[in-house]
């Protein structure tokens, strides 16, 4: 299921990172993260980086969502049936909410618009800004590829 | 999160990004920061300074081999999103093909209370207040799930 420009060939493309790396990225004056360093590091790194691993990496649902090939659903009804959320129709298998797999917990997902005020912070102008939203959240244990069991909380922003 | 077009201070779009293990725009949180009370029908999800984020301006842009728009380190500051009032269930829902199971409720009510913030030092500074008495609810769900080798 992986067309020639999936994410999946981009692969190669990324690097790893930690998040402290992350972390200090963001402090630090002036880091303009480039293309590869968009990894986020999971909960349960035991060497925090320090030797350049990201080890508790959970599993993407097996789904290739084309376009925009990624590994989750966009959001819907778990029966699959068509839902507006969903560009891509319906599902008649079903629609998981998870981005990952061998995982058992406790699942939220929230599709949504709302508005508020942006600022830019470089001119100090404010005006209202309006943005679309899935978030979701997965708390519980999974297996990550290292085989083992993790405990964990994981978001999809 | 991508932000609605014709705004006049420009586009952001934040993201987590995709993993080395390739899980799509998912981010590690703190334990506890995410809580399901299924049996009252409501979640909660409080966080502060997720740092592992992106601004990558665009959704096409972040998915884009080469990010022509470029793509710019992101935090988003404070997190408060407040699920209640079950419309709907879809108890011992099961699909073998996705090999996913669990029993799952859609929600009707959503409140997102959210600052983020694209850091000056990237050259796009922007900052975000969310006024979570406009959030609109297009479609929310809270369950338990378990799948693949728990399925």
């Amino acid at each position: 299921m992986k067309s020639k420009n999936s994410i999946s060939g981009n692969k190669l493309q990324e690097k790893r990172c930690s998040r402290r790396n992350l972390i200090r990225g963001v402090a630090g004056a002036g880091l303009v993260l480039g293309s590869g360093l968009r990894l986020p590091a999971f909960a349960g790194d035991q060497d925090d980086g320090e030797r350049n691993k990201c080890k508790t990496l959970p599993r993407p649902i097996p789904r290739i969502n084309i376009p925009p090939n990624g590994h989750f659903f966009f959001a819907g009804p778990v029966t699959g049936v068509a839902a507006a959320t969903d560009p891509t129709g319906a599902y008649p298998d079903g629609r998981d909410p998870s981005t990952i797999t061998d995982f058992k917990g406790l699942i939220a997902q929230a599709d949504l618009f709302f508005s508020g005020t942006g600022t830019d912070l470089n001119t100090g102008r404010s005006a209202p800004y309006g943005f679309h939203t899935d978030w979701r959240f997965m708390a519980g244990v999974f297996v990550g590829v290292d085989g083992l069991r993790h405990n964990g909380t994981l978001s999809f922003l | 999160m991508p932000g609605l077009p014709g705004s006049p201070l420009g586009v952001h779009s934040w993201d987590a990004g995709i993993s080395e293990s390739l899980v799509f725009w998912t981010t590690p949180l703190p334990s506890g920061s995410g809580k399901v009370d299924l049996a009252r029908g409501t979640a909660s999800l409080k966080a502060n300074n997720i740092c592992a984020v992106f601004d990558a301006f665009t959704v096409a842009n972040s998915l884009s081999p080469d990010r022509p728009l470029g793509y710019a380190s992101g935090i988003i500051n404070s997190l408060d999103i407040e699920w209640s009032n079950v419309i709907n269930t879809f108890e011992g829902f099961s699909d073998a093909a996705d090999k996913f199971a669990g029993d799952f409720f859609q929600v009707g009510n959503v409140t997102i209370a959210v600052t983020a913030t694209t850091p000056v030092s990237t050259g796009h500074g922007f900052r975000f207040v969310s006024d979570p008495a406009s959030t609109i609810v297009n479609y929310a769900q809270i369950g338990s799930e378990r799948s693949g080798v728990f399925f």
